[in-house]
């Protein structure tokens, strides 16, 4: 076919093709860029978080819905990294004196280090971010430098005493005893039941089970006053009335071969719930830990009738910080926010194993478990354990020490002696 | 111009020494005479680090149980470990020397020495556990269940014991390596030349085998003595230190000081007494390597 006359501008059916082409080409090649320039732009990533916590196995488990939730209500996204209370002792001063944060928001439950911090400049301020009322202000006070607040508080654990399966007391006709005696008679008949002296299951770690052990018997036989004042130094382990009160009870049961040889915690756990061990002192994150909470029941010496004391203790609830030098500042500071508030306490302790320490989280939101540990610490008075309390020189030395005393309690005078070495001046 | 030449390429190294070596070195040392304040306090972080009971406790060394204090321990290392991983590895050099397959086993007992550590203090819990440790069977098989029914990282009459015994078989690797690699150099005309002469084994070990191997041991020696001095990965996860101190050392309490207490100035008083205790034997080896070239 011919397009034009002119011999010239001949254009043939192959060039009529070729011109098509080239021009759907450059249309298309157009068109794409105009769909490339004007294409919506996609929404900015999220920013990541940072968050270290203490958290593994179950109670890690326990603690992913709340980040779950916070990622939900803030817009971002959060990477957790497990590190030890242990390891964030060492690390956090380190990193904090090269101007670096391990993490954005951080869980950690050593308030004695936490003011050292804080004191240094090295955390940011949370006190405007928190609503201070709804906390229990002892907890506050804690973790505060000049009136300021340096922590906001994560949920709490309570110490109440030893647990023993429901089941086992049923099948072998134990009961609960009422006072020293009954508890003494109730040990000897587990001896018998089980076939073995020490029916107590010591719990091993870097030596923190032990040393909440030895605070339950030292609220029990020497009282609340002498309790508060060990952690002041106003009272000295080498003063007779602890010294007697602890031979007569703790010691004189190591002494008799009632508590076994310390255990990694977790392991002797395995045990005494397969009816190696009768009893077992632990905090109240057992509860997350046994195949059923359900069957477990407690013995809380401070709730006998010859108790010097009507208290337990709790552990200062791991404490959410901020160091001044993360990447996200107000993101980090909005987390710490959330992590404390009433919403993020809800989602964890229905979860089990824990307190909350907001005083807008109703009590019913708590698991069965929990409701029943309520009841039966209700009356009793909590106050914060010892060693975190004092922290620092005094918590190795008592945490090692009392390994010695569980395995040679003939050296209570000594071990005791090289505890008060570490206490506190008044 | 040579020598400025040599300097030139040498600045490098320098400076590296100078920033990474030199001046940390003199931070330590003046912070071992400074008190937390900053203020001088001249030998106190010193007379306060060898007068405490963690360091040396003559209340109760030799006659009652450990804890005898870090120095009193470091060198209960140095008298059990050293002899020990020394005539074990000799013991296998020499019985392993020229049978078939040795370097199999040779490669299963220089495992332990690459073993991290770390690692080892795990194994060493486990190995001396009461219900799980190897050495507890062993014990419990030869009627000691006096032994084989403790835990021995838990009580202080057995914690030392455990974690040396628990090193000695992660060390004897070296001192068996390093033996057979010198047993190696000794001519066999020497040997051959004592079977003319009516020889028995047990002269040709102690007249020829042993003073042949007077090189190899003297690196053994030292090296194991700085290993023993500077110990801290395997205490610290086997036993922390404890019970009640009954397993602490030098190293393991220069870091419990400056890294759970915040005691900077006592602990770099302690990394210096340990610098200067270590120093002697490394100062030895450098020498005597330095002279053979």
């Amino acid at each position: 076919m011919i397009i034009s006359t002119d011999e010239n501008m001949v254009l043939t059916d192959k060039g009529v093709k070729g011109i098509i082409a080239i021009v759907a080409i450059i249309c298309l090649l157009i068109g794409i860029g105009i769909g490339w320039y004007v294409k919506p732009s996609p929404p900015p990533p999220k920013p990541t978080l940072i968050v270290i916590g203490p958290y593994s196995g179950d109670e890690m488990k326990a603690f992913t819905p709340v980040l779950k939730a916070a990622e939900e209500e803030l817009g971002i996204e959060i990477e957790y990294r497990i590190y030890r209370a242990e390891e964030l002792s060492t690390i956090l001063p380190s990193h904090f004196a090269a101007g670096m944060a391990p993490g954005d928001v951080i869980l950690f439950c050593h308030p004695v280090t936490i003011r050292k911090l804080a004191a240094e400049g090295h955390l940011i301020d949370l006190s405007e971010v928190i609503d201070r009322s709804k906390y229990p202000k002892a907890i506050l006070d804690a973790v505060s430098v000049n009136g300021r607040v340096y922590g906001a508080p994560w949920v709490a654990n309570l110490k109440p005493g030893l647990w023993y399966r429901k089941s086992f007391f049923a099948k072998h006709g134990l009961k609960e005893p009422k006072n020293w005696r009954e508890f003494i008679d109730l040990l000897n008949k587990m001896r018998e039941v089980i076939g073995r002296d020490d029916v107590i299951a010591s719990p091993d770690s870097e030596g923190w089970p032990l040393s909440d052990i030895a605070e339950h018997f030292i609220l029990y036989s020497a009282g609340l006053e002498a309790f508060e004042n060990l952690k002041t130094g106003k009272t000295r382990f080498t003063d007779p009335e602890i010294k007697s009160a602890l031979k007569d009870t703790l010691i004189w049961l190591i002494e008799n071969g009632y508590f076994s040889e310390p255990e990694d915690w977790t392991t002797i756990m395995e045990k005494w719930w397969n009816g190696e061990y009768g009893l077992y002192f632990m905090g109240d994150w057992v509860l997350t830990m046994v195949k059923d909470p359900e069957d477990l029941d407690l013995i809380i010496l401070t709730t006998f009738d010859d108790s010097a004391s009507k208290a337990i203790t709790a552990c200062f609830p791991d404490f959410i910080i901020v160091p001044k030098y993360t990447k996200h500042p107000e993101l980090a500071v909005k987390l710490a926010a959330f992590l404390a508030s009433a919403k993020a306490q809800l989602v964890r302790v229905k979860e089990g194993g824990c307190v909350a320490t907001h005083k807008d989280v109703p009590p019913d939101a708590y698991p069965a478990s929990t409701k029943r540990l309520a009841e039966r610490v209700k009356g009793l008075e909590i106050v914060f354990d010892l060693d975190d309390t004092v922290g620092g020189e005094f918590q190795t030395a008592f945490w090692d020490q009392l390994k010695r005393l569980w395995v040679e309690p003939e050296a209570y005078e000594e071990v005791l002696a090289k505890i008060e070495e570490k206490q506190p001046r008044p | 111009m040579k020598s400025k030449a040599c300097l030139f390429f040498l600045l490098p190294v320098l400076i590296l020494i100078i920033v990474f070596v030199v001046y940390p070195i003199l931070g330590t040392i003046g912070l071992s005479f400074l008190s937390p304040e900053g203020k001088f306090v001249g030998f106190q972080n010193y007379v306060n680090v060898l007068t405490s009971d963690e360091t040396i406790n003559l209340k109760r060394f030799p006659f009652k149980h450990p804890p005898w204090g870090t120095l009193i321990h470091n060198a209960v290392w140095i008298t059990i470990h050293l002899p020990l991983s020394l005539v074990l590895g000799l013991f296998f050099a020499v019985v392993l020397k020229g049978v078939k397959g040795s370097s199999v086993i040779k490669s299963l007992i220089f495992l332990g020495m690459v073993t991290p550590m770390v690692v080892g203090g795990w194994l060493v819990r486990f190995m001396f556990d009461k219900n799980l440790g190897i050495v507890n069977l062993f014990l419990r098989l030869a009627g000691l269940t006096y032994l084989a029914d403790k835990t021995w990282t838990m009580w202080p009459q057995l914690a030392l014991l455990a974690t040396i015994l628990g090193a000695v078989w992660m060390w004897t690797g070296f001192s068996m390596v390093i033996y057979s690699a010198a047993l190696a150099t000794i001519p066999k005309e020497y040997y051959e030349a004592a079977d003319i002469d009516g020889a028995s084994t047990f002269q040709k070990f102690f007249y020829i085998t042993l003073p042949l191997l007077k090189p190899a041991t003297i690196v053994i020696v030292v090296m194991s003595i700085l290993e023993e001095l500077k110990i801290f990965d395997l205490v610290f996860v086997a036993t922390m230190g404890g019970p009640g101190s009954a397993s602490n050392v030098l190293a393991l309490q220069m870091y419990l000081k400056a890294f759970k207490y915040f005691e900077a100035n006592e602990a770099a008083a302690i990394a210096v007494i340990l610098a200067l205790l270590t120093i002697f034997p490394a100062l030895y080896v450098v020498k005597s390597m330095v002279g053979k070239q």
